[in-house]
């Protein structure tokens, strides 16, 4: 497991640096609800984005670059002014750690440190700093995990992801029944055409097209996206999640017999989206959660960004929900009218100018 | 660095700021230019052979946050800015709703960027009509203006300090520096040369907007749109062997990542990273300018955050601050704040941040009966002048016209349509979709059906009446991430814009009801919204030839001062008829000359 170091210059890093973490105000400001009081991270806005996680480019081609990302890692020195800072974490051997440099604005240090490696996609790593030897956790990033022997390390996940990371077993069967009453692809007709167009694919060709495709099924990886949302630039919305799934999973279990609600009939998830419209809900615990309707606004939204969103943020797996906007309208020459995949990279698309 | 010195430096690298220091760095002169973002590249800049603009959506505009500024009336509401967009709660604006309560919004912004809202607009660049520049004399002898008891549109109405022909070579100069695409036939606005780069083929959905207009006997002419269609010989950018491929809908609110967008980084700043051995542009991003610092009529001391935050100082001979209207105004309050001197100076007649201008803005839309593909699209396809002419807005009873355009690359991608649909302002995304909650299931494909591909809508830019007490404050309570207030926008509409909006609103639905079998066909303005003042922000600080009446002198400087230039929307004393970049461009070319006569032509 060699850790390939990719040459970036400081300019890209400090794009990153100044506006989500230089400032002068220790203000919760961006603080929703999702830390403790105290916590430093409240203060900086969108710690989520650190480390960084970016496309590659190898400078050879877009099927060879595509299944990696660049993962920045930043430290900011700017207050205790370290002589060196390392990080360790589970994408390279553990035995060492590989140094960050310190960036440079004008020829003089700025206080941040930085380095980046390339990571393959849809991986999980954790990992912590080496502050002048000491093993600190990342003091910007918002992800943490803990570890089986109780240690708490931080954590990135890269593009496409598909480990679960946010929602049980339980609480991601039952939101993909949620979430397909939402979107269009319970239909039969449209269920055809997505597991056709899919399906139509010999294996050499679905990692050709679909490289790192997962779960094509009614969500088309909505759920999935939904996980990675909660898991990062959305955390403050993650007890809803939580919250809200086990109330409707008790909700429905009383409603079927006391049976799995996974298997419930699409007739009792759709009266249960038009009582949660009317915010009144039989049986909802409103001591827990004041407002089903919200979390049904939520979910909404939700559900039609994972169902279109670009496939490396988890969601439109595959790029079904292109495809099948792209089959769904055509001229009467039968030419397509969403013809996504000019705007997009190989092997996503077939623009051969933009790398992605 | 600190106690370092140079003889121009420009605040702000936007449409303001950028002509003037390509004039500048060309002629041999260095150039220090702040900007308060990031210096995002093409691919073809990066050394990593990535642009860091994405094709994608959720890159474009971002997850939800909240707002948390306190002792605001929408504390806890959810918003969605870009990446290019300050974040709400580091940098609010807050605006004064008709409630007389404060609320904070996204509204109002120009992206911060190298380059500025070059970055993120569609590129649609009309020039401004002669009228434009001399609308006090125009109604003058007027008694027929409606909706104007008080006589507030004659009394304030002002002229420019300088007529269509004296800009009109600047007009020339940024469309060939620039890089735009279009026609002139048809146009009101007369070309003394074409730069114009030929335009792409148009959507086919635009066939309807041009229908209506033919019906309606106006005539048309292709938009002309910041994209190079060619290679550009001036910025050195050339385009892909399929010129088609251009053509996407990842133009307007995006970025673009292979720099055919004529945004003014990649068009004017960018070709300027080797003259003069390097040395000529110093660009510096991620800095924030804090204040001005002055010794009588000269600012002697630019002070900024470097991007670590630390305070740093730069003297110039020359400063220029281009950061938009509202910014641009609030960094010449804040010094002032700081300096009582300074403020008597730059404030000296109480209009600094007044008649703070935006556009009245509004339009129609429709469902069409033939759906097309909308993603392979630029922001705009057909415009006329039919209701910029004089004959037209006289007999009319409205002070000024405007222009109107058709769109083609709104709600092109599922979730920008999602994002948007019954979106009045930038506050309102994702709401009309969230709470249309029919938009489910079958619903769904009935929204579809309707919606993808098959929504056209006509837009109108025009003048709005200038009123002192629309203006720029500093904010009593709220401050920035830095500890400094922010800026409060204090905005109505006159009910002669109310007027001319509807008139407007009205032409545009009958383009469409002129434009074949459509239906479902609404119209409306921002007339009656507080919020909407985003859709470009002018004013501020205007320009005129009387002390007395105006800001800056017709050249841009401030009045009270030796070596202290705005050009960025600010100046503007009238809004014009028209999307005002290129024309911001045009003057910032001009005075650049103003510049080059000031520090020397090497």
């Amino acid at each position: 497991m060699k850790i390939e170091v990719i040459e970036k210059d400081d300019q890209y890093i400090l794009n990153h640096c100044t506006k989500y973490l230089a400032r002068e105000s220790r203000d919760a400001r961006h603080d929703f609800g999702q830390y403790a009081p105290g916590d430093d991270r409240a203060a900086i806005c969108e710690a989520w984005r650190f480390p960084v996680v970016d496309a590659h480019w190898d400078g050879a081609s877009a099927v060879s670059s595509y299944p990696y990302n660049d993962v920045t890692f930043v430290y900011d020195g700017r207050r205790a002014a370290p002589a060196s800072v390392a990080v360790l974490g589970t994408f390279g051997p553990l035995h060492s750690p590989v140094p960050l440099r310190p960036l440079v604005f004008a020829g003089e240090a700025t206080g941040f440190w930085a380095v980046t490696v390339r990571v393959p996609k849809g991986q999980v790593h954790t990992y912590k700093f080496a502050v002048d030897g000491a093993y600190v956790l990342d003091p910007v990033n918002p992800q943490r995990a803990v570890l089986d022997n109780g240690e708490p390390w931080s954590r990135f996940f890269t593009d496409a992801c598909t480990v679960p990371l946010s929602l049980s077993r339980t609480e991601r069967d039952l939101l993909g029944r949620l979430v397909r009453h939402l979107l269009p692809f319970r239909l039969d007709e449209n269920r055809r055409l997505i597991r056709g167009v899919y399906e139509s694919l010999d294996r050499a060709g679905r990692g050709e097209e679909f490289p790192l495709a997962y779960q094509l099924d009614d969500e088309v990886g909505t759920v999935n996206y939904i996980d990675k949302l909660i898991a990062r630039q959305e955390q403050h919305n993650a007890d809803d999640y939580h919250t809200c799934l086990k109330i409707i999973g008790e909700i429905l279990r009383s409603r079927f017999g006391g049976l799995d609600p996974a298997a419930a009939p699409p007739d009792m998830y759709a009266d249960l989206y038009r009582q949660m419209e009317t915010e009144k809900v039989d049986g909802w615990d409103y001591s827990r959660y004041g407002s089903p309707r919200y979390f049904l606004l939520l979910l909404r939204r939700h559900a039609m960004t994972g169902a279109f969103v670009h496939p490396k943020h988890g969601g439109n797996s595959g790029a079904a929900g292109w495809m099948y906007l792209e089959s769904r309208f055509r001229d009467a020459r039968d030419t397509t009218l969403f013809d996504w995949r000019r705007a997009l990279e190989s092997p996503l698309g077939h623009n051969t100018d933009y790398r992605g | 660095m600190d106690g370092e010195s140079a003889t121009v430096v420009v605040i702000g690298s936007g449409a303001g700021g950028a002509p003037l220091t390509h004039t500048l760095v060309r002629a041999g002169h260095r150039v220090v230019v702040l900007e308060k973002g990031p210096l995002l590249r093409t691919q073809a800049q990066s050394p990593g052979g990535l642009s860091d603009f994405k094709r994608d959506e959720c890159f474009a505009t971002g997850s939800e946050k909240r707002i948390t500024v306190q002792g605001v009336a929408n504390t806890g509401e959810s918003f969605f800015s870009s990446h290019v967009e300050p974040d709400l709660n580091d940098e609010p604006h807050v605006y004064r709703d008709s409630d007389g309560r404060d609320r904070v919004t996204i509204e109002g912004y120009t992206a911060q960027v190298v380059g500025g809202g070059t970055q993120l607009y569609g590129g649609v660049s009309p020039r401004f009509t002669p009228e434009d520049l001399r609308l006090a004399t125009l109604n003058a002898s007027r008694g027929d203006l409606r909706d104007d008891p008080g006589g507030d549109v004659r009394r304030e109405a002002r002229d420019w300090p300088l007529d269509y022909a004296a800009l009109e070579p600047y007009y020339t100069r940024a469309e060939e520096l620039v890089g735009i695409n279009g026609t002139w036939d048809g146009q009101a606005k007369v070309p003394s040369q074409d730069h114009y780069q030929p335009p792409l083929d148009p959507n086919p959905i635009s066939a309807y907007a041009a229908a209506g207009m033919d019906a309606l006997g106006m005539r048309r002419y292709r938009t002309p749109l910041a994209v190079i269609t060619r290679d550009h010989a001036p910025s050195g950018r050339t385009v892909p062997a399929d010129a088609d491929s251009i053509k996407t809908a990842f133009v307007n609110r995006y970025g673009d990542p292979l720099g055919l967008k004529s945004n003014v980084w990649v068009s004017l700043l960018a070709p300027l990273r080797e003259v003069n051995g390097s040395g000529g542009l110093d660009l510096r991003a991620n800095c924030t300018v804090t204040h001005l610092e002055a010794d009588g009529p000269r600012v002697t001391k630019v002070h900024y955050r470097d991007p670590g935050g630390r305070p740093r100082t730069i003297s110039a001979g020359t400063v220029v601050v281009a950061c938009s209207a509202i910014e641009s105004v609030r960094l010449l309050q804040l010094s002032g704040l700081l300096d009582p001197a300074f403020d008597k100076r730059v404030d000296a007649n109480g209009l600094l941040g007044r008649y703070f201008l935006t556009h009245c803005f509004g339009g129609a839309q429709c469902i069409v009966p033939e759906r097309a593909d909308k993603s392979r699209t630029l922001d705009s396809d057909w415009a006329t002048d039919h209701c910029a002419r004089p004959e037209w807005f006289r007999a009319q009873g409205l002070w000024a016209g405007g222009v109107i355009y058709n769109n083609t690359s709104d709600g092109a991608l599922p979730l920008s349509l999602a994002r948007t649909w019954h979106a009045m302002d930038m506050d309102n995304m994702w709401k009309g979709y969230l709470y249309d909650t029919g938009i489910v299931g079958n619903g769904f494909e009935d929204y579809l059906e309707d919606s993808f591909g098959r929504r056209l809508s006509v837009a109108f830019m025009a003048n709005q009446v200038p009123q002192r007490e629309n203006r720029i404050e500093l904010h009593p309570s709220v401050t920035d991430k830095w500890g400094r207030p922010v800026a409060y926008i204090i905005k109505t509409w006159h009910p002669h814009d109310r007027a001319l909006m509807d008139t407007l609103a009205e032409q545009c639905r009958q383009i469409l009801v002129r434009g074949g079998d459509v239906r479902d066909v609404s119209s409306g303005s921002v007339g009656g919204s507080v919020v909407r003042i985003a859709n470009h922000v002018l004013g501020g600080a205007r320009f005129g030839t009387e002390p007395a009446d105006s800001v800056l002198d017709p050249d841009c400087r401030a009045w009270n001062f030796d070596n202290l230039y705005v050009t960025d929307g600010a100046f503007m004393p009238t809004s014009g008829s028209a999307n005002p970049t290129l024309t911001i461009e045009a003057n910032s070319f001009r005075v650049g000359d103003v510049l080059l006569d000031r520090v020397g032509r090497t």
